[in-house]
């Protein structure tokens, strides 16, 4: 692997001292994604590695109506909380639908919300045409194997997927992250964390180089309300999604209210679907009602030939979640 | 009383060594004074070199020496085998004819010093158009290379004349064998002599290669591998990378040990070749086949050939009077191809029992009525006997098995909540292949037997079922027999394919245990000390490690008593298997099965689930019920992974593989796989001296078709392309 | 980076050259000798270089050696104790649950985990945590029935 010089940080203010004084640090957390990224694949090369896995950011309590998840906390912790699992069930299984329980194991919070794609476009070096590694080059796979990619916050600049299941409920709650900066301390709502690819796909987030997740803070959900991810993939387990829908509401009766609903495996960012939880919001639960909230957040997809099949396809993960969650089937 | 150890489920005697991890695989080789290697690969798929620079490269931390057609010595041809000759020497010039091309090989003092220097060399191309796709009507194309394709009947006439005629193409992607293991090799000189330890499945054609490409006599050359971390075909060919880690180690002087990466085990090691295949039968109303017409097409480097017998499956498979068979193979700019599991078999299986299923839905008959309506009594072919056929047994205790008749013929019948369930079966016929093969048994002076030959163990058993036989022909306890194999200096023995290892090894320890015995015979027979004095060789028998008459045991004596006696530390025998069929007046047999599958499908998502399988399979006589288990499961879960998940994704435009790894290319996993259910039947085959019948590969065929036949079945969606992703079923 | 870093494994107190970037799987392989654990991948999708790490499954082809420092690794190595085979090698065993071997040291180990996770009240949990340990063999079956044996056992 390239070398690169490793230091622990002692604490977090030294952190990101450091971090941001060296335009060549990147923070190591699990390593689930720097030391795949960086060793195995040769796409980053950082000079300066700085281990934050041992900083007190790990624990999860309750702050008033939201659960406040240290950055440093492992996906098995978050999973195994009995307060996501009461109150924000649909984080809970869309970790445990994540990766498998040696990466959950390792893999922390805030490298969740930050981990890179997957598309083996980006992640093979030998690959000349990828606008994310090399603004300007293009991209191999619009016109290449293109069926793990995404069709929502797509162009023909880059169509490479953000795989986080957890960011996909996370979002719907309306998570918020917060920040140490050089400058202090400052918070941003998840779904405004990541940004597009646009023209840019090599910026990812709004995060200034040194700056570093501190914590994230998980609305719970209303008494009452009943959540579900679904995951859709081609095999049973150990695999990203194709696409997957996290799907929360509060019944009043027949009618769906406190919607929301975010998707996976389609989008270039944690997808909140806004446009389907204006059709849904208030509606009775029924499947030409779903049906008409998945077309319409579906309305504009970028597609494809590889990734074509995944516009019904990701209606139709929608319209299932709901079903799901509404307990109302065809 | 004799124990019977043969068929009996006893645990794996490597089992211990591997649940503990030390169990050493080629790539656990360390040896003193060992340099590492690492590959450069190209990038193109077609063209030629025109700047390689390795100044940076030379200089690099630890670097003994970067090789590449600049300046590698030269090397002989390979040998020409009867399955291909060996494959082009990558160094051979500046051409480049695939991605994945090996150009240079870097040696350093360590691995991790190797890999960067590996990236550190400059390569430049000349690049010209690749012709990668299979119907590019650039791509040259090979006809009856091999002398496959056969005639019978008149194919025309009866196509034309018969009362129903289907006409269909299947397709089936590329995949990649993908063994767990990652391939090493570990090359040592001494003076002229080399050592290999290599992942192979075939150590003596490494040993012949080897030998012919460095211009040194066999015996020079050693191939050792005593545990591979699976090959299911990969380890089939000798590959670019082993010659090359020798050369390096010749050139550094010093042992050199190579280890592929997982993205280099899907462009060195072959892969099931995409193929196409076009079906045409004929047939009665009634169900009878009157004609079949098979084409296949495969796919294969521009420089390299690879018998590739698809259209062989359909030869003896039912009684048909008239077939016709044709073999195509298509020149790309790929990596070469090889075999995997069940190769040729796995896809005209998928193709003729997809049909024999459509037919069965058109004439409205139940499909297991219609395989039998077609069941050929006798092997087409030839015409004779088959050495053992239970393949009726096979469909019926299967069917009962699996609750067949539960099954209502309609599609879209079946349901449970949002999942279409289906039902699908597939019949199999597996070729026979029994090639030579010897092993030395030596009886020593302590009261152990040694066996020891040349073959290997991939999972298969090999070690285990040895041991047993040897146990069982010598009348010794299975602790008292120890079998080595894994080492081109033993006794020369065939790959690990083909599924025929098990079949020859076996008849050659069979030999070897009659020959054994019949020289300690006469030992006894001759001397006037012994309790035998004057006893023929069918007066005897053998257990508990003593010699005794047949009429009263009390007769006889303990094998160390005459070793000692007659002043031998051992005796010895050389066992043999040279299968000559000619004059016995039947067809040997592989073996044969049928396949039963439920499916359930998500109506809305597509989702395919694998719900239960039952395999019953006339394996002839089991070797070990434990182990024959477990390769007919490790069949059907690889049949899985063939049928719904695995494609080796090519970039069009480029020829790279865009999903070279295992979190991209999708294998079965824990939760793809339900319980499945395997039962043997039938009787020990006629033609083996063991009885037995290959079982590495008949797992996995059939499968694909069945499940094909369930899909359709729950959906109404006749899908004849693999695999069925889900996108097929929206 | 220092020169050398302190590890706690099976048991043992093992000291290892950092002269740069180093995973604890080639750690383990190419410096001490313990070639137990497997490299499948050395990408993390195979789940075949499994070791405990604090009691925990984790991925040692992704973990950097400087991360394991002053925590107690466990590889298969450690497991049988006293040339006696663990409960769990030896359910393996009787249940056929390897062919070829060379997934089985990260099978064995996340099973180790499994059962203590308590993840095996059934066959489907079974297979689903298990899932991440790829078999290419199929053994998948047998592993099931193993790790269901030995969950019956201690009466989970």
């Amino acid at each position: 692997m390239p070398a690169f010089e490793y230091v622990r940080a002692a604490d977090v203010a030294g952190a990101v001292a450091m971090a941001t004084a060296d335009p060549g640090a990147s923070y190591l957390a699990g390593g689930t994604t720097l030391v795949d990224l960086m060793l195995k694949d040769g796409v980053v090369a950082p000079a300066t590695v700085i281990d934050v896995g041992r900083l007190p950011l790990r624990g999860i309590r309750l702050v008033g109506d939201a659960l406040r998840v240290g950055a440093m906390t492992t996906m098995e912790e978050l999973a195994a909380d009995p307060t996501v699992a009461s109150r924000v069930p649909f984080v809970r299984e869309a970790l445990l639908l994540s990766a498998s329980t040696q990466l959950r194991n390792m893999a922390r919070i805030g490298g969740n919300l930050l981990q890179r794609t997957r598309c083996r476009y980006f992640r093979d070096a030998t690959v000349a045409q990828c606008n994310k590694r090399i603004p300007g080059s293009g991209c191999g796979a619009v016109a290449g194997v293109a069926r793990m990619h995404a069709i929502l916050g797509a162009s023909e600049h880059c169509i490479a997927v953000h795989a986080s299941d957890l960011c996909v409920p996370l979002v719907a709650v309306d998570a918020v992250v917060h920040i140490q900066g050089r400058s202090g301390a400052r918070s941003v709502a998840l779904t405004d964390l990541h940004v597009p690819p646009r023209d840019r796909p090599d910026i990812e987030h709004v995060l200034e180089h040194g700056e570093l997740i501190t914590h994230v803070d998980v609305p719970l959900l209303p008494v009452g309300a009943r959540s579900t991810y679904l995951k859709v993939r081609d095999r049973a387990s150990y695999e990203f999604a194709l696409t997957s829908a996290a799907a929360a509401l509060v019944m009043r009766g027949a009618v769906m209210t406190h919607v929301r609903l975010g998707l996976g495996g389609v989008a270039t960012l944690p997808w909140r679907a806004r446009a389907a939880e204006a059709v849904l919001e208030g509606a009775r639960a029924d499947r030409h009602t779903f049906r008409a909230a998945a077309d319409a957040e579906l309305a504009a997809p970028y597609t494809v030939d590889g990734t074509r099949f995944k516009v019904e396809l990701a209606k139709r993960t929608i319209v299932r979640a709901l079903e799901t969650v509404t307990g109302v089937s065809s | 009383m004799t124990r019977t150890l043969v068929g009996d489920p006893v645990d794996r005697v490597d089992g211990p060594l591997k649940v503990t991890g030390t169990a050493p695989y080629p790539s656990d080789v360390t040896r003193p004074g060992m340099a590492h290697a690492a590959l450069v690969q190209s990038t193109i798929a077609a063209g030629t070199i025109t700047r390689l620079d390795t100044l940076k490269a030379d200089a690099a931390d630890g670097v003994l020496a970067v090789i590449s057609h600049r300046n590698a010595p030269a090397l002989a041809p390979g040998p020409r085998m009867e399955f291909g000759p060996s494959l082009r020497f990558p160094l051979k010039d500046d051409r480049v004819l695939h991605v994945g091309q090996h150009l240079a090989i870097v040696v350093a003092e360590t691995a991790e010093q190797a890999r960067a220097a590996a990236r550190l060399v400059e390569v430049e191309y000349a690049p010209t158009a690749p012709i990668l796709a299979i119907d590019d009507p650039r791509a040259p194309v090979v006809r009856n290379l091999w002398g496959l394709e056969m005639q019978r009947g008149d194919v025309a006439a009866a196509l034309a004349a018969a009362e129903i005629v289907y006409d269909e193409t299947f397709t089936i992607a590329p995949e990649t064998n993908n063994p767990l293991g990652l391939f090493a090799t570990v090359a040592e000189w001494d003076g002229a002599r080399l050592t290999v330890h290599d992942s192979t499945q075939w150590p003596m054609l490494v040993r012949m290669t080897l030998a012919t490409m460095f211009g040194i006599p066999e015996r020079d050359v050693r191939v050792r591998v005593p545990y591979l971390g699976g090959g299911f075909g990969a380890g089939l060919r000798v590959w670019p990378h082993t010659v090359l880690a020798a050369l390096a180690a010749r050139v550094v002087a010093r042992p050199v040990k190579l280890v592929l990466t997982r993205p280099q085990m899907f462009w060195s090691t072959g892969h099931r070749p995409e193929t196409v295949q076009r079906l045409r039968l004929g047939a009665a109303r009634d169900g009878r086949l009157v004609a079949l017409d098979h084409e296949a097409t495969s796919t294969v480097p521009l420089e390299d050939e690879n018998l590739y017998p698809i259209i062989l499956g359909s030869v003896d498979f039912y009684a048909c009077e008239s077939l016709a068979t044709h073999d195509r193979q298509v020149r790309l700019n790929i990596p070469p191809p090889s075999w995997m599991r069940g190769p040729g078999s796995a896809e005209a299986n998928f193709a003729i029992e997809s049909a024999l299923d459509e037919l069965s839905y058109r004439l409205r008959m139940d499909p297991i009525d219609l395989r039998l309506r077609n069941y050929a009594e006798v092997q087409p072919r030839s015409g004779l006997p088959w050495s053992s056929k239970a393949l009726r047994d096979c469909y019926r205790v299967g069917a009962e098995r699996f609750g067949w008749r539960a099954r209502t013929p309609a599609i879209g019948s079946m349901r449970d909540g949002n999942w279409l369930i289906g039902y699908g079966m597939a019949g199999l016929t597996y070729e026979w292949y029994m090639p030579p093969c010897q092993v030395n048994i030596t009886l020593r002076r302590d009261g152990s037997a040694w066996l020891r030959s040349a073959a290997t163990d991939i999972g298969t058993g090999t070690y285990t079922i040895a041991t047993q036989l040897g146990a069982e022909l010598l009348g010794l306890d299975l602790r008292d027999v120890h079998v080595e194999i894994g080492d081109s200096d033993l006794p020369p023995a065939p790959q690990s394919g083909g599924s025929g290892l098990a079949g020859s090894l076996g008849a050659a320890i069979h030999d070897g245990a009659g020959k054994l015995l019949r020289s300690l015979v006469m030992l006894v027979a001759e001397d006037q000390r012994s309790p035998l004095h004057g006893r023929r060789s069918d007066e005897v028998a053998v257990s508990d490690g003593r010699i005794y008459l047949k009429d009263d045991r009390s007769i006889g004596e303990a094998y160390v008593d005459v070793l000692a006696r007659h002043e031998l530390a051992e005796l010895s025998a050389l066992g043999e298997c040279r299968a000559r069929p000619e004059g016995t007046g039947m067809a040997p047999s592989g073996a044969h099965g049928a396949q039963f599958v439920e499916v359930h499908i998500d109506k809305d998502l597509g989702l395919v689930r694998i719900a239960r399988v039952v395999s019953a399979i006339d394996g002839g006589r089991v070797l070990n019920e434990k182990t024959a288990r477990s390769q007919i499961m490790g069949g059907a879960v690889m049949a899985i992974g063939m049928t719904l998940l695995e494609e080796t994704s090519f970039d069009r435009g480029t020829g790279r593989i865009a999903n070279a790894t295992f979190a991209d290319y999708l294998i079965p996993v824990n939760a793809d796989v339900p319980e499945l259910d395997v039962v043997f039947v039938g009787e020990p085959d006629r033609f083996n001296p063991t009885g037995a019948k290959g079982l590495g590969e008949v797992g996995l065929v059939g499968v694909a078709a069945a499940i094909a036949n369930a899909i359709y079945h729950a959906t109404g969606r006749r899908i004849r392309s693999l695999p069925i992703t889900l996108d097929k079923l929206l | 980076m220092t020169d050398a870093m302190l590890l706690h494994i099976n048991g043992q107190k093992w000291s290892v050259p950092l002269d740069g970037p180093l995973t604890l799987l080639d750690a383990l392989r190419e410096h001490l000798g313990l070639v137990g654990t497997k490299k499948g991948c050395d990408q993390g999708a195979c789940g075949a270089c499994t070791v405990l790490v604090d009691g925990q499954r984790v991925l040692s082809c992704l973990m950097l050696v400087a991360q394991c420092e002053g925590r107690e690794v466990t590889t298969i190595e450690g497991l049988s104790q006293g040339g006696r085979l663990h409960p769990v090698q030896q359910a393996f065993v009787r249940h056929d649950a390897f062919q070829c071997g060379y997934c089985t040291a990260g099978q064995i180990m996340s099973a180790v985990a499994l059962l203590a996770e308590g993840r095996a009240s059934s066959d489907d949990e079974i297979r689903e945590f298990m899932s991440g340990n790829l078999c290419r063999c199929g053994a998948y079956p047998n592993i099931v029935a193993a790790i269901r044996e030995l969950a019956a056992a201690e009466g989970r």
